[in-house]
């Protein structure tokens, strides 16, 4: 009788059924309980209600019963004659547009460095790349505020240079602030996709495009770049979306309303009573914006895969 | 957002969201007989879900005690070998005071701190936690109440109260007769700023609430994080003293200012300002008179706490409040409980823990006008001295009805979007 239950493979071993569809189950169960949950649960508190009396949201679990007041809400504080959710949707789009886009331009040349000539160095540094990992965010953004306060290290190091006159102060509601700490925060996700990428690329390619003919910029803007696009979106993707939905930079960075995010408006709305079901809904409406990046991710790495780069 | 050393957590502590809109329908009128009617019903509180009366001065409100949530006998012992379970702020009391009692009653003392009133409800609506005594504000107490969260006091274990107390919180407005509260700390808000950075003179200014408009200050200035305190700020500014105001006009005045001033000054949100203003962070903050009276402890090494300013107004006609102690209907040991609300009211536990925390007790041992002499508060911020009379003539933030309070946060919510 167990051995009807089995079946063997093309070596003759036999596996129960349960085998294969058993090693997947605890990613399954991982995406289940950690992912879908979580996500339906969202869902059914935006398309909730508020409770009367404590308001705080309710959720709507069953999908036919789904009430649609709070994205009508969402929309009417994003676009019509009293809204005003536009300056922060824009202000997102513009300072993690500017924090990625330095990412790249700050990040790419130091894992190229380390790629291409870090030689028998590269693990360490490597090692030295990873090791902001080993502090949590929140404490490198408040050592930050030490640093940048009117009493800060940095301030008192540029009077000391009489370089400045009176302490700069950057940590109130200064874009640039923000962006800086955003790419501060978020960079070692750039470099170590891009990284990876790199160092994938067949040193023979790059040879072979010298011995015929290309120049070292040539060799690098149409071998290594082209080669490295997917590293690129990668890292792109990576950084662009915790960025989206951050708040705590600018809260510690900023504080001001004048450098809100949209992050910021869904983390005030989560903490506001009778709001809940408007956060909800803002994050749903982040999560499909989202998902535009992320298909084309996926798209561009299939036709990758396809084409063999 | 600073961390605070004492009260730890993520900035958001106390008062910062207990404003916090506390739903509840108006029915002011018939709200009593209603809840009188719900009492002696046989169903479940947890049914009455429509209204709330809104307690006000001119509308006092007496709670109703539920037949099913009856005060505890008198004369009963306090539980023995017992494990005290306190809900509170995070740091919002002395840990030497909680031990003095633990010591007194040979008993043992755990707290368990909440960042904000919406989070500890939600907690203690879930069921599974059985805290003995909780900290909550005026205006959530509406909610705790029919929810039967609270259990009645029984006045018996508690004749500090009457002993102790200022006669002005022996029969309060918000729980007429104390039937489920007794006063923790009162608290005005007001203005601050460093006279080392701020040379002007602002209690003399025509409109003190001016400051925070003037652009020579441009990021420097900050605002309590907090709906309710930021607009009523600016409703006084406009000699509106209606800080519960239901009114249209009121508010979309409010919001036109709040923008003007986030366009002139771009500042900064928190509730940090004990903290704020003693490291030069903030030179003009709005804050509260407990917090100011602790920044004193915060000062930078070498610098001298003087330089520090309060300002209330001096005709008392500014904004007001005070905290609560309760009894959870949970709780395991609620003849303990009941002896560390009594104990809490003690004129020397009192007085020990407003010399950790800077908030004062309404207790009529402490004198106002020797605090500053007696060395609690520097003579700099004498004006973060709370009275008994100025209850009389300031402004409590209350509960709103959920139409008006989402009002009053959607203009919140434009002014922090920016």
């Amino acid at each position: 009788m167990r051995r009807r239950r089995r079946r063997a493979n093309e070596h003759g071993i036999w596996y129960p059924r349960w085998y294969w569809p058993g090693l997947a189950s605890p990613g399954a169960l991982w995406l289940l309980v950690l992912f879908l949950v979580p996500l339906y649960t969202v869902l059914a508190i935006s398309f909730g209600t508020i409770d009367p009396i404590f308001r705080d949201a309710v959720p709507i679990w069953d999908p036919l019963r789904w009430n649609s007041a709070a994205f009508i809400d969402i929309l009417h504080k994003l676009a019509g004659s009293h809204s005003f959710l536009l300056p922060p949707v824009e202000r997102t789009l513009i300072y993690v547009c500017a924090a990625t886009a330095l990412c790249l331009v700050i990040g790419y040349p130091v894992a190229y460095f380390v790629a291409r000539y870090g030689g028998k160095q590269r693990g360490l540094l490597l090692v030295l790349l990873i090791a902001p990992f080993w502090v949590s965010y929140m404490m490198r953004m408040l050592a930050w505020i030490n640093l940048l306060g009117s009493d800060g290290w940095v301030n008192r190091g540029l009077q000391l240079l009489h370089l400045v006159p009176h302490p700069i102060n950057w940590l109130a509601g200064d874009p640039i602030t923000v962006v800086l700490g955003l790419v501060y925060g978020y960079i070692p996700y750039m470099i170590l996709p891009l990284f990876a990428g790199l160092d994938r690329i067949d040193p023979a390619l790059l040879e072979a495009a010298r011995d015929l003919g290309a120049g070292r910029l040539h060799t690098f803007l149409r071998v290594t770049l082209p080669m490295s696009k997917q590293a690129i979106l990668a890292g792109m993707v990576i950084v662009t979306l915790p960025m989206f939905g951050d708040y705590f930079t600018n809260d510690l960075l900023s504080g001001s309303p004048r450098t809100a995010m949209i992050g910021n408006v869904i983390d005030d709305s989560v903490l506001t009573p009778g709001q809940g079901t408007d956060a909800a809904a803002l994050v749903i409406l982040l999560t499909l914006l989202l998902t535009i990046p992320m298909i084309y991710y996926l798209r561009s790495t299939a036709k990758a895969m396809r084409e063999g780069v | 957002m600073d961390v605070h050393p004492r009260r730890g957590g993520r900035a958001i502590t106390r008062r910062a969201f207990l404003r916090g809109a506390l739903g509840a329908a108006i029915a002011v009128p018939t709200a009593g007989a209603l809840l009188e009617a719900c009492a002696t019903s046989s169903e479940s509180a947890a049914t009455v879900r429509t209204s709330l009366p809104l307690a006000r001065r001119n509308h006092p409100v007496r709670w109703p005690i539920y037949k099913d949530n009856p005060p505890i006998k008198s004369g009963l012992s306090p539980e023995r070998n017992a494990t005290l379970k306190i809900y509170n702020w995070a740091d919002y009391i002395y840990k030497a005071v909680v031990n003095d009692f633990a010591d007194h009653y040979n008993c043992k003392v755990e707290i368990s701190t909440f960042n904000n009133t919406d989070e500890a409800l939600s907690k203690l609506r879930s069921g599974e936690l059985d805290f003995d005594v909780m900290f909550p504000t005026i205006d959530i107490l509406g909610k705790m109440v029919v929810s039967q969260l609270v259990q009645p006091l029984n006045h018996s274990y508690i004749p500090n109260l009457t002993k102790h107390v200022w006669p002005a919180f022996q029969d309060p407005f918000y729980d007429r007769g104390w039937r489920y509260t007794v006063p923790y700390t009162i608290y005005t808000t007001g203005i601050t700023w460093r006279t080392d950075f701020v040379p002007d003179d602002i209690p003399g200014m025509q409109n003190p609430y001016d400051i925070f408009w003037d652009t020579r200050y441009k990021g420097k200035i900050h605002l309590l994080d907090d709906y309710r305190e930021a607009m009523a700020m600016v409703l006084l500014r406009n000699g509106i003293t209606n800080v519960n105001t239901t009114s249209r006009r009121d508010l979309s005045l409010v919001s036109r200012q709040l923008q003007e001033l986030a366009r002139k000054v771009d500042p900064s949100l928190d509730v940090s300002d004990y903290t704020d203003v003693p490291e030069g962070k903030a030179w003009i903050h709005q804050a509260w008179s407990g917090d100011m009276v602790s920044s004193q402890y915060y000062m930078p090494k070498g610098q001298s706490p003087r330089v520090i300013r309060y300002w209330y107004p001096p005709d008392g006609r500014g904004v007001i409040g005070n905290d609560l102690i309760t009894v959870l209907r949970s709780a395991r040991n609620p003849v303990l409980a009941h002896a560390f609300l009594n104990y809490m009211l003690s004129p020397k536990a009192a007085l020990k823990n407003m010399s950790w925390n800077g908030y004062q007790p309404p207790q009529r041992s402490i004198d106002p006008n020797k605090l500053v002499a007696q060395g609690y508060i520097p003579p700099t911020l004498k004006s973060a001295v709370v009275r008994e009379s100025d209850f009389a003539r300031g402004f409590e933030l209350l509960e709103l009805d959920p139409k008006t309070d989402a009002l009053w946060h959607d203009v919140w919510q434009r002014f922090k979007a920016g």
